[in-house]
């Protein structure tokens, strides 16, 4: 059977290994393509048709415009993982019923797995990564840390974007109304307990 | 998944007449068919996506009603004051439904023309009366959330929560495509959701090149009382088992009150039958035993649904106690 681990006899990650295959990829497509911008969304006279083959696609993720090529096909999550290399944003179920693919689109929580990324052409992209940093963590991210509101951490991320959400739109809810934020997030270990109280936490301190 | 080609079209005509030419399906919030596309049930060549059309987008208030555009996410329908005070069973589905993420995402007229959850459907190595093939896999088969009424032909269940709530409103649905002798054209509810006998092949009364517009709900709207109720399996990321929707209108045992089922039939259910009980009476134990008595009249289970019928007698109940407002579940 074939290991399948991220530090391979070759020195070449699995994950390193995919990237460099993807900007491999990138190279070939890079000629002159459409690009899906703000500008197509006016109304011409004859409709856009982009694909099946990459098209340049641009993106406001956490504050910064970020351009990659990409077939239109291509999900909001797996442009961000595999083009982006933003791999916060996890795939689980990838049929919009687990939660763990969540990230803000105009500051409303969304499963990237189940919207076309140039859907998200002209709106504001956040991201896990763009919640706190590992040196700054924000008051939620702490109190995750603090109430133990992880154990395998596969939801977490996912979590963090929609309890973040739920703080931004409500930032002192009660026990019901988290329920109802994390409503579309699964935690297959079942630590919701935890991630309840950590969010009562965080709201507390009136942070998110 | 299978690459595919996106036309993003500015104006209906011109989606309208790309679904045409191509035979592909529109794209709205995307949270069915994306789905449906990656278990390879079906792999189109291009979607045509809807997101750029302006206009479809709003709620507005009209002399004729409320205009919810095709283009308005179920968590805005859900929160829009005009909807939750003019239409609080609306409101109360739709923000029930799915998910947090998923109600953000999808549309009103995504949800209404969302393919069923039949399991036979939704798997690529089945085929039956309404892919091509004939006959109905659920009725020999698997069919634990499968129709207990009008099931002969097809056991599918209309899967949108909100059918039955449209069709108790008396909404209608506009509908537009570029073709002169269809144009806009306004569907009522319970004509837009078509059984399998009228059609086992589509869910809702769409034409090819027709688009989705709006749902229209009615100014007139004599509602005094309302409940909606439902059993699902789990409270998040479920769709109904069966549901009730009864709307008690202004004018007591002259009032034109509603019963729509849902869930337990291919389209939603209206039912007279209970109407009149209703209208017969007052809202008391011997109404919700005349109800319950009732309710399963006309019902066929097959093998596996049979709770379809006394879960229905329970939620009965329950609705009627919620429009005498009391809060004890039942």
């Amino acid at each position: 059977m074939k290991k399948r681990s991220d530090d391979s006899p070759e020195g070449v990650s699995r994950r390193h290994f995919l990237k460099g295959a993807g900007a491999a990829a990138a190279v070939v497509t890079v000629a002159k393509i459409p690009s899906v911008t703000e500008a197509s969304q006016e109304v011409s006279d004859d409709p856009v048709i982009v694909g099946p083959g990459s098209i340049s696609i641009r993106l406001k993720i956490n504050g910064e415009i970020r351009e990659v090529e990409a077939p239109p096909s291509t999900t909001l999550l797996d442009l961000l993982r595999e083009h982006h290399a933003m791999t916060g944003t996890k795939r689980v179920c990838d049929r919009g019923s687990c939660g763990a693919c969540t990230v803000l689109l105009d500051g409303r929580t969304i499963d990237s797995c189940s919207m076309l990324a140039i859907d998200a052409v002209g709106r504001e992209v956040t991201t896990v990564e763009g919640i706190g940093t590992p040196e700054n963590l924000t008051d939620l991210q702490k109190a995750f840390v603090e109430k133990d509101a992880l154990q395998c951490g596969f939801c977490t991320p996912g979590m963090v974007v929609s309890c973040t959400a739920l703080l931004n739109q409500n930032p002192t809810p009660d026990r019901d109304q988290i329920r109802q934020g994390i409503a579309g997030n699964i935690c297959r270990c079942g630590t919701y307990q935890n991630i309840i109280e950590a969010v009562e936490h965080a709201s507390r301190k009136g942070g998110k | 998944m299978k690459p595919f080609k996106v036309a993003l079209p500015g104006s209906i005509e011109q989606a309208s007449s790309l679904q045409q030419s191509f035979d592909v399906p529109f794209i709205a919030g995307g949270t069915d068919l994306l789905a449906r596309i990656k278990e390879y049930i079906t792999t189109p060549e291009m979607v045509v996506d809807l997101k750029r059309i302006g206009g479809l987008g709003e709620i507005t208030s009209t002399d004729h009603g409320v205009r919810i555009g095709a283009l308005v996410t179920m968590n805005d329908v859900a929160t829009n004051l005009q909807v939750r005070e003019g239409f609080p069973a609306l409101a109360e589905t739709i923000g029930n439904a799915a998910t947090p993420q998923i109600r953000n995402m999808a549309t009103i007229g995504g949800n209404i023309c969302q393919k069923p959850r039949c399991w036979y459907l939704r798997h690529e190595g089945y085929t039956c009366a309404k892919n091509g093939g004939s006959g109905c896999w659920a009725r020999e088969g698997e069919n634990e959330f499968h129709a207990i009424f009008g099931n002969q032909v097809c056991a599918m269940t209309q899967p949108s929560n909100v059918a039955p709530v449209l069709v108790a409103y008396g909404a209608s649905i506009e509908i537009q495509s570029n073709a002169e002798s269809l144009e806009k054209r306004e569907v009522p509810a319970d004509q837009f959701f078509l059984t399998p006998e009228q059609d086992p092949t589509r869910e809702v009364a769409l034409k090819p090149g027709e688009i989705v517009t709006a749902v229209l709900l009615p100014a007139k709207n004599r509602t005094e009382k309302w409940s909606y109720t439902e059993a699902r399996e789990k409270q998040s990321f479920d769709w109904a088992q069966a549901s009730v929707t009864v709307l008690y209108q202004r004018g007591g045992r002259r009032g034109d009150h509603r019963v729509v089922l849902g869930a337990v039939s291919p389209a939603p259910l209206r039912r007279a039958d209970l109407e009149q009980i209703i209208a017969a009476g007052d809202l008391d134990a011997d109404c919700i035993q005349a109800l319950q008595k009732k309710i399963g009249e006309g019902a066929n289970p097959l093998s596996q649904n049979g709770y379809k019928v006394p879960m229905l007698r329970g939620l009965m109940a329950k609705a009627i106690r919620k429009l005498n407002g009391e809060k004890k579940e039942g």
